[in-house]
């Protein structure tokens, strides 16, 4: 054999051959999941200035919390910050089981993440940045929000709770 | 036959980069244990109050030294050293490789002064509008434009040898150095753009404010190619100096070997927003086109486990190796060298399954920011990466300077304490992670600590105390081979393997760079285009800094 | 080149490489959908 051809070894070219199947099966499932059973990762929701986010009167997060929209549904908005004491404000909302919430979360001077304790609410939460993601609680019960990412030496100390009651 | 001769020079000069190499990690490792005893509930911070004035002072020498400068500069020093030592040449402009060289040192004195002032306690991603000391940007800038210069050095010297040497396939290893070289190069683009043209005028106080989500942006357009730069040079040693050094094996396929480089290349940037799913400024259609490039980025590793496996298994059959697996037991597990590669890929195995999931999209909000994201990364780059630097090290040093390997035996068990110890410490962040743990955090003191999580925190603990042993370990062997009285009788044999079909029969379409490189900056510019213009257009720079620790 | 190592290398066949990536792919998949059931499970975020 002299000609310069691809050798490719029998079990090697099956081997790639699953290998493909395999990673368009999973590429299926997540498509699946995210178009089908609408578990998605955040959109780009709205920008704001990060500077006045907290104070401006017209901003939600001047006066941060639980607003209901319509029985059952509700939107939680909230801010982040490590100035001056590493807390999201509110510190705790209340629901009843069942309801579906909508997280408006930005932040007033560094990045946070939020990640709402075994649910999938998890995102970062950037300065200039509104993130919103939509969960349904479907048991009672107390849902930390635990920052996710490195604000500074209080980012350990940093979280809040969801209660769901019954 | 005798092998290719490098000079004294020449050796001193790759010889350089492992010392800092190494004294870096020396520095860095220390504070890796620290954070797993912390973890564990046994915290040691209070005591290093008077030089080290936080946990994340610590974690972010520990991330700076151990994730950017020991890995950047023992990659640099093997590179260099693999295309001197396959193309046969010189490099050649020694001088501006030295240049580069010395930048990157430079580079680390600037960041280092800040950081251990405690003046960018910033974690090694640096992300705005965590603001550090302007010191610090100059540092990074100068290790990053350091590496290109080097890099520079090294298309020089494969021009050279282009020029010298017509129609001839170009050895695997040298060919693969200068791509991993070539990647660098293309990726490090996104984290120079973030630093000239936002982090350092805004430390410097030229402007006011930086917009975060675009530096996130910029930054993860180097970030994940990043993994790539540290995993290809352990991919180089696996496929072709391992097989030979487990047992005279050969390469099983040389042109899957350089296709899968190739896919590497072309691949592994246009896929960074897989870091940015949840990121609120970036829209979901495209988060979901890199995670599609994502999945075929995961081919190329596919084939390499493939190709390494087959060529062990070759030098396993050939030292008498039997039955399905038995062959492994075969290999020569005694060499230092080889036990710290071969266990380094195991475990590879796991960071590989660890890393498609986290890159999987919607899955990723299962796992984003937690614990398990650590107990990945520690997987790949600190075991795949590490542990197979550790293992060329074993050689390399001795060839280089021409003294004995100290105490081969304790080199075998610092394989072994590092591979079980990251185990221990990896599967526990990897469960602890999936409970809900979050990364970045003191858990020790975190408030907010379910029962359930200690006995896993308990096991970060244990493993990192192994680790911390390994690390000893290892910084023994290096200085007493260092200074080894013992000299080599002979210079140490560069292990490399051939490859079973003559690479001459590689077909040329996988020896020539041109159209490979025009079209990982067409599918770059295509993904990432519309989303940075997009950015840039909307850009606000409204986040002044803080100083927040 | 080397005619003689070349027949015998056309004798090796991987088995025991399809051995290992067996194992290997099995764990993939195992650990890839766990956590992709828990993905579903909590439900879906719009």
């Amino acid at each position: 054999m002299s000609a310069k051809n691809m050798h490719i070894d029998r079990y090697e070219r099956n081997w790639m051959i699953f290998s493909a199947i395999m990673l368009v099966l999973f590429a299926t499932a997540v498509s699946v999941a995210a178009f089908g059973m609408g578990i998605q990762v955040p959109a780009p929701e709205q920008r704001v200035d990060p500077n006045t986010v907290a104070t401006d009167p017209n901003s939600p997060w001047s006066n941060p919390g639980l607003r209901e929209v319509s029985p059952g549904v509700y939107d939680a908005y909230i801010l982040a910050h490590a100035i001056p004491n590493w807390e999201f404000l509110p510190k705790e909302i209340t629901v009843p089981v069942g309801s579906r919430v909508s997280f408006y979360v930005t932040s007033s001077d560094v990045q946070h993440g939020f990640n709402i304790q075994n649910t999938n609410a998890n995102f970062m939460v950037l300065p200039g940045q509104v993130s919103k993601l939509t969960i349904t609680f479907k048991n009672p019960g107390t849902y930390n929000y635990i920052c996710t990412e490195y604000c500074g030496v209080g980012h350990g100390v940093m979280y809040g709770a969801v209660v769901v009651t019954p | 036959m005798k092998q290719y001769q490098l000079s004294t020079g020449e050796k001193k000069f790759i010889g350089s980069h492992l010392l800092v190499a190494i004294l870096a990690l020396a520095v860095g490792s220390l504070f890796g244990p620290l954070q797993a005893f912390e973890h564990a509930g046994w915290d040691f911070y209070p005591y290093l109050k008077p030089f080290i004035k936080s946990y994340y002072q610590g974690l972010t020498v520990h991330g700076v030294l151990n994730a950017l400068v020991w890995t950047t500069f023992f990659i640099m020093g093997f590179l260099t050293f693999n295309v001197t030592f396959a193309l046969k040449r010189p490099l050649k402009n020694p001088t501006l490789n030295k240049v580069g060289f010395w930048l990157m040192v430079v580079g680390v004195v600037a960041a280092a002064i800040p950081i251990l002032a405690n003046e960018a306690t910033v974690l090694f991603t640096f992300y705005p509008p965590l603001k550090a000391n302007w010191a610090f940007y100059v540092g990074l800038t100068l290790v990053v434009v350091g590496s290109w210069v080097e890099g520079w050095g090294l298309f020089m010297t494969f021009a050279a040898w282009r020029k010298e040497n017509p129609n001839v396939r170009s050895p695997f290893v040298a060919f693969a150095s200068v791509l991993t070289a070539l990647l660098w190069q293309i990726c490090t683009l996104g984290v120079a753009v973030e630093i000239l043209t936002m982090l350092l005028p805004w430390s410097l106080g030229l402007i006011e404010g930086v917009d975060p989500q675009l530096a996130r942006t910029y930054f993860w357009f180097t970030g994940h190619p990043l993994v790539y730069f540290w995993l290809l040079p352990a991919y180089i040693s696996w496929y072709a100096m391992l097989p030979k050094q487990a047992g005279n094996g050969k390469m099983f396929s040389d042109s899957l070997a350089r296709l899968s480089f190739w896919i590497f290349l072309v691949l592994s940037t246009p896929l960074g927003f897989h870091h940015q799913y949840v990121d609120p400024g970036v829209p979901p259609v495209w988060k979901f086109i890199h995670s599609m490039l994502t999945f075929g980025v995961f081919f190329p590793s596919m084939m390499t486990a493939f190709t390494v496996v087959a060529s062990l298994e070759h030098a396993g059959r050939k030292q008498g190796g039997k039955g399905a697996l038995a062959w492994i037991g075969k290999l020569n597990w005694s060499d230092p060298s080889v036990a710290a590669q071969l266990l380094a890929g195991i475990l590879f195995f796991f960071g590989g399954i660890g890393g498609l999931t986290n890159a999987s999209y919607n899955v990723n909000l299962v796992l984003h920011n937690t614990a398990f994201i650590p107990g990945h990364f520690h997987l790949t780059v600190a075991t795949a990466v590490t542990l197979s630097f550790m293992g060329i090290s074993y050689w390399l040093l001795p060839y280089l300077t021409g003294r004995k390997l100290w105490n081969p035996k304790w080199a075998v068990a610092q394989a072994w304490t590092w591979f079980i110890g990251m185990i221990i410490f990896s599967n526990a962040m990897h469960i602890v992670g999936l409970q809900g743990a979050p990364r970045r955090v003191p858990l020790g003191l975190a408030p907010y600590v379910p029962a359930e999580w200690n006995s896993r925190l308990f096991q970060v603990g244990v493993g990192g105390a192994i680790l911390f042993i390994s690390g000893a370990l290892y910084l023994t062997v290096m200085l007493k081979t260092a200074l080894n009285k013992e000299k080599v009788t002979e210079e140490v044999e560069v292990p490399m393997a051939e490859a079973m079909q003559d690479p001459a029969l590689t077909p040329d379409w996988l020896d020539r760079w041109a159209p490979w490189i025009y079209g990982s900056l067409a599918l770059i510019v295509l993904v990432y285009g519309p989303v940075l213009f997009d950015m840039i257009k909307n850009i606000a720079l409204t986040s002044p800094g803080f100083r927040v620790w | 080149m080397a005619k003689k190592d070349k027949d015998d290398d056309d004798e090796f066949r991987p088995t025991g490489t399809i051995a290992v990536l067996t194992i290997f792919v099995i764990t993939l998949i195992a650990i890839w959908a766990t956590i992709y059931w828990i993905l579903v499970g909590r439900g879906g975020t719009l």
